[in-house]
């Protein structure tokens, strides 16, 4: 998932950038609202992690004017003002959650991975495929109650077939994933992950459109 | 005006007493005059008197009564010739002088004739005449008497009723406080005290001004202070993850919960600043329901607070109150907290909001002793719990009551069971039509 982290604190946007980095997503840091509205002029983003009180005017206009255009992305709101009224304003102009500084980061990656999972219509984090149990807030997999354990970049492509059961899902948003791991992306990296996540969870799990990209499968349910 | 009626009343005497004396005086001589040839001819055509027999005569009454005037005749040497039936020659002068004279409260008028051998003398009492005085001028003042405690009682009535919106309004300036600085309502009022109200009203307004720039100050240290703990929080939460398993992780972990307590610390301190501060009614009803949501929703990713937390809202899914939502939720918030906390870990805390506005909040546990009771809400007060927590919370809650102008209500044992601590606030501000 592409994150937009606007925070100005320097201390605290550093450790945020790198937990949800850490969780697999990849992470743009603006320390201002100008440079947020030149990031989302430019890049598609599936999550805003908004601080409401920056440099260069309030968070909450920001996040009005991309309503008023129309722009549905989620955002939640990270901020230093413990109000109630700040909390209902901030959910009224459309804000999908809200977290009050000091927070965990353990928190914030639940949040985040609530909110992305609402977005992509199941807001259930356990999810069944075949014979394959999953739980992504906890990202654990199970086949008949034994657990598959994946890595931190299988786990990233993966969740992204799982987050859209029916979608199509280019070579390019999964390159996009990795580049949260600051790695190296060959030109056959995507083939290789994807090899090793059919070899742990079966071939079926991740159906191949050729010439366009993936999607998930339909993996039958093992005869018992 | 009173002394204005008395004043009159007693020239009103002074003149009447003038009258009297000049009328009565005018009677006398006019009797005198008239008595004088009548006794002349009754003396020159009465018989001798005999031997032995007293020579005054004395006329005997027509009718019995009271006389008021009476007379005496004398001849020159003083001796009494004739005189009325009542008549006291006693109190008559032995020598008559002609004219008027006061004597032995006597007013007397004498006549002479017959070239100074006869003399009529006729008496009236001085008594009488200020008897009519009095009279007359009693009857000016009995209507006084009456007059004067039912003009009291107007007066008083009309006061009472002139100063009803006098009264109201100062009713109306009572009720303000830190909790509440709404303007005055001044519809009412007098013209006359419409100017005074408007200047409480402005006067109001720059205090509202003063405390919400405090309140502007509160927020904004709120914000100073949460930001660094956060951003330290944060970072050794990133060190615990990057970090391999050993003693620097243990060493950050250390970290992590004195930076958790700090944090639990700074916001409870703010809470109690806001607490104390201005601004807990609202000028406009809130729904407090909606806000109660907000609050329990804060308690979602709490498993403990899953499983143990019952909550009742009014039927109508809307509370109306004056209370300031910010100062709400952390009422709502500390309670919680508190029955949490402290309550039995295997018990559920109950939280109910009635349709009139009753915040109950109660949880399980061992009976709580009065002399306990009443120290919780005092600031660092855990009541001999053993669980950890700031000591704050029912000392914000309380400070956030009074604010607003309502009273927090503990009890042990919750009423109707046997154990158990329940908090009650009755929240101020109902609207009227609920």
């Amino acid at each position: 998932m592409r994150v937009l982290l606007i925070e100005d604190d320097a201390i605290l946007g550093a450790a945020v950038r790198d937990q949800i980095a850490a969780d697999g997503h990849t992470v743009d840091w603006a320390t201002r609202l100008d440079t947020a509205r030149d990031c989302v002029g430019t890049v598609t983003y599936e999550l805003i992690l908004l601080d409401l009180m920056l440099p260069d005017g309030r968070g909450l206009d920001f996040l009005k004017a991309r309503r008023a255009a129309r722009d549905a992305t989620p955002v939640i709101i990270l901020t230093a003002r413990d109000q109630i009224s700040d909390r209902i304003a901030g959910l009224n102009t459309g804000a999908d959650d809200y977290l009050v500084k000091p927070f965990d980061l353990a928190e914030l990656s639940a949040r985040i991975g609530a909110v992305a999972r609402r977005y992509a219509g199941n807001p259930n984090p356990q999810v069944e495929i075949g014979d394959l149990t999953i739980d992504l807030a906890q990202r654990l997999i199970q086949r008949a109650g034994h657990p598959i354990t994946l890595t931190a970049r299988e786990w990233v492509l993966f969740e992204a077939f799982v987050q859209r059961p029916r979608a199509l899902v280019t070579k390019a948003q999964m390159e996009e994933r990795l580049y949260s791991f600051d790695a190296e992306v060959e030109s056959n990296t995507i083939e290789v992950y994807i090899g090793r996540i059919r070899k742990k969870l079966g071939h079926d799990i991740i159906e191949t459109i050729r010439g366009m990209g993936y999607r998930l499968g339909q993996p039958k349910r093992a005869a018992s | 005006m009173i002394l204005l009626w008395l004043a009159g009343s007693v020239a009103a005497g002074l003149i009447l007493r003038s009258e009297i004396d000049e009328v009565f005086d005018s009677a006398l001589q006019e009797v005198t005059q008239r008595i004088l040839p009548l006794a002349y001819s009754e003396i020159l055509n009465s018989d001798p008197p005999a031997a032995g027999e007293s020579p005054i005569q004395r006329l005997p009454s027509v009718l019995p009564h009271q006389e008021q005037i009476t007379y005496i005749v004398r001849d020159g040497e003083g001796r009494v010739l004739l005189q009325s039936h009542d008549a006291d020659p006693a109190a008559f002068p032995a020598l008559m002088t002609p004219g008027f004279q006061d004597l032995h409260g006597l007013r007397l008028y004498t006549e002479a004739a017959v070239q100074g051998t006869l003399f009529v003398t006729t008496a009236e009492p001085i008594s009488h005449r200020r008897q009519a005085v009095i009279e007359a001028v009693g009857m000016l003042l009995w209507p006084l008497a009456l007059l004067l405690p039912l003009s009291q009682i107007g007066v008083w009535a009309l006061v009472r009723f002139a100063l009803r919106p006098v009264q109201a309004f100062e009713q109306e300036i009572e009720a303000r406080g830190h909790g509440d600085l709404s303007p005055v309502n001044v519809i009412a009022l007098p013209r006359e005290l419409a100017p005074v109200a408007g200047s409480v009203n402005r006067l109001i307004a720059r205090l509202q001004r003063a405390l919400e720039a405090e309140r502007g100050f509160t927020a904004s240290s709120a914000h100073e202070l949460r930001t660094p703990v956060a951003a330290a929080l944060a970072q050794t939460q990133r060190l615990i993850a990057e970090v391999p398993e050993g003693a620097v992780r243990e060493r950050a972990r250390t970290v992590e919960a004195a930076l958790r307590q700090l944090a639990r610390l700074s916001e409870k301190l703010l809470q109690l600043a806001k607490a104390e501060g201005a601004g807990l009614l609202a000028e406009t009803p809130q729904d407090l329901a909606q806000v109660l949501g907000f609050v329990l929703d804060e308690f979602r990713d709490d498993p403990d607070a899953a499983t143990r937390l019952t909550i009742t809202l009014p039927s109508s899914g809307v509370l109306l109150s004056r209370m300031d939502a910010d100062a709400f939720a952390i009422l709502a918030r500390n309670l919680i907290e508190n029955a949490l906390k402290h309550g039995a870990a295997d018990e559920p805390v109950s939280i109910v909001l009635n349709d009139d506005g009753l915040l109950r909040v109660s949880n399980g546990g061992a009976v709580v002793e009065p002399e306990t009771m009443a120290r919780l809400k005092r600031p660092f007060e855990r009541g001999g719990s053993s669980a950890t927590g700031s000591g704050l919370g029912l000392a914000i809650a309380e400070a956030i009551v009074a604010g607003a102008g309502t009273s927090l209500e503990l009890l042990s044992p919750v009423p109707g069971r046997a154990s158990g601590f329940e908090a009650r606030v009755q929240l101020p501000g109902i609207p009227a039509s609920r």
